[in-house]
């Protein structure tokens, strides 16, 4: 069964300028985040979202959490609507934001795990257990009782991914999750999801970074300008350098990012991407 | 029951540790109090022993009035500007993908934030007591009373600044009109029926009026509650209508800004 199903999904931000704007520029208009975007991702998949920015990657986190509410189509999650039946959803999602100060900075780091564990309504009893998990996982076991106000960006990130598992969640979704880690902590990071994925946790992973889109996920997602341009698998042959090459060069060719400035079409793109499953077999 | 005294222990929690963890905030909560009973009292000083408003004297007449209505402003001042702060932090979408529900939320933080100010309160009114001998005769049910219902009223007046502030940026405005325009109305510091009749008859609209009113004659008077019955009635029924659209208001505004993308402007 498919656990996250997106049918012709839009998304549209109207902008209104300030109601005194006499002196600024500010114009009124409107932002296509998503365009008619279907896609659905299966229990134990892992999905790479890939696309330069305002391209929508974030806003498609947002809509599956339900932090925002799609204008058209319809999200849904596990088999509940995203519009109607948002507890049920949000019951079933973690998310890892990548806004880092979204902590309470005079709390400690489990004091935030347990503040968010209760809303996520986690028995007080299994609280302390989880929370220990956790922290292990993320590898910030040691800091555990310091203020998150004192934290490295690397550390709010892991803290960040704490939060998202402590409610032992069905849909993972990650918003760039090793921005801020160093190799060591990205490794670690990697096989974390891996596990959670042969646990049959769904995951998605927004991201910028090739090489982690290749290494994690068993399928992309290249969004560009709100228009999902390819939906494709992408299997372990591409945890290669050189299917890391390759998808680095379709991605800048899709989106119109190379030296000409021209997208390609999806059927180019199919045939460069067998090209490159083919090299790297 | 149990799932939502546990968020309720957990948000408590949270407020006490950062309030405690904020030292210098809370001294100068403590100094502020202090500082502003002093003035009251060397003002009822100035004025002299034989102003008796409403048949009181006049320091314990401006302890209860001011008290009570600066825990009105402070307690929605406190609520909004916890949401203000997660706004600016991107705390209040993560836990907007929480699985508690955001009405829930929203009542448990607010019940937090005005635990605060039911302290703040109290310390008022007994440095008033201790420190100043205001003489109180209070008739401690009807005080309990009075005070449950003040204190639905101001959650509602502090869920509407929320729902101000999600929706148009500016539960600030709100604010701005409780602590200037209904002070005047509210008969915090002096007799309501002191102003002219068209100011009286909009006063009698304030619930704030309604609530400094019975306060007074519950904890200065010891008037017990079957004697002030109309007015306790008028406040129940404030208190309800005022929850409910607050609730309603909220709903909408969250249901909106989820749909805009608007729930972390400020």
């Amino acid at each position: 069964m498919n656990q996250v199903v997106f049918e012709s999904v839009g998304k549209v931000f109207r902008h209104r300028p300030a109601l005194f704007n006499w002196l600024g520029r500010e114009r009124s208009g409107e932002t296509v985040a998503l365009d008619h975007v279907s896609f659905s991702a299966a229990g134990g998949e892992v999905v790479a979202l890939l696309g330069p920015n305002g391209s929508g990657k974030t806003t498609t986190l947002k809509l599956i959490s339900t932090m925002l509410l799609a204008e058209g189509g319809a999200v849904r999650v596990g088999g509940f609507d995203a519009r109607r039946d948002g507890n049920k959803v949000r019951r079933q999602v973690g998310i890892a934001v990548a806004n880092e100060r979204s902590f309470f900075p005079r709390l400690s780091a489990r004091e935030n795990l347990d503040f968010f564990a209760a809303l996520d309504e986690v028995s007080r009893r299994e609280r302390r257990q989880r929370i220990e998990e956790v922290l292990r996982e993320v590898g910030l076991e040691e800091q555990a009782d310091t203020l998150v106000m004192k934290f490295s960006s690397g550390m709010y990130q892991r803290l960040g991914l704490a939060r998202a598992l402590i409610k032992r969640p069905s849909v993972l979704l990650l918003d760039e999750p090793t921005r801020s880690l160093d190799a060591a902590a990205t490794g670690s990071f990697w096989t974390a999801v891996r596990t959670l994925a042969r646990r049959n946790t769904t995951v998605f992973v927004a991201t910028h970074n090739f090489a982690e889109a290749a290494a994690l996920a068993s399928r992309v997602l290249l969004l560009h300008r709100g228009v999902l341009l390819a939906d494709r698998p992408c299997g372990l042959h591409l945890s290669t350098v050189r299917a890391v090459d390759e998808l680095r060069e379709l991605y800048f060719r899709l989106t119109g990012s190379d030296a000409s400035g021209e997208a390609e079409s999806e059927e180019d793109f199919e045939e460069s991407l067998a090209r490159s499953a083919g090299a790297a077999s | 029951m149990s799932s939502t005294l546990d968020k309720l222990a957990v948000i408590l929690r949270r407020d006490l540790l950062t309030a405690i963890r904020h030292r210098s905030g809370f001294v100068m909560t403590l100094a502020g109090l202090l500082t502003e009973l002093t003035a009251f009292y060397y003002l009822s000083r100035a004025i002299g022993p034989g102003f008796h408003p409403d048949g009181v004297a006049y320091f314990p007449f401006l302890l209860v009035g001011t008290g009570l209505y600066t825990f009105f402003v402070m307690s929605a001042q406190a609520f909004l500007s916890s949401v203000q702060e997660a706004q600016q932090t991107g705390t209040l979408e993560v836990l907007m993908t929480t699985s508690t529900a955001p009405a829930e939320l929203i009542i448990l933080s607010s019940v937090s934030a005005f635990a605060g100010s039911v302290t703040n309160l109290a310390v008022y009114i007994l440095a008033g007591v201790a420190i100043f001998r205001a003489a109180i005769h209070a008739n401690l049910l009807a005080c309990v009373s009075v005070l449950a219902l003040s204190l639905a009223i101001a959650l509602a007046l502090g869920i509407f600044a929320a729902t101000f502030q999600i929706a148009f940026q500016k539960g600030s405005a709100l604010l701005w009109l409780l602590g200037s325009g209904l002070w005047l109305l509210s008969g915090a510091t002096f007799p309501v029926r002191s102003l002219p009749q068209p100011l009286v008859t909009l006063a009698r609209m304030v619930p704030f009026t309604y609530a400094i009113d019975t306060m007074r004659s519950a904890l200065l008077d010891g008037r017990p509650l079957g004697a002030m019955a109309p007015t306790v009635a008028t406040l129940a029924v404030y208190a309800t209508v005022l929850l409910a659209l607050a609730m309603l208001g909220l709903s909408v505004s969250l249901r909106r800004a989820r749909r805009l993308g608007t729930l972390s402007f400020y």
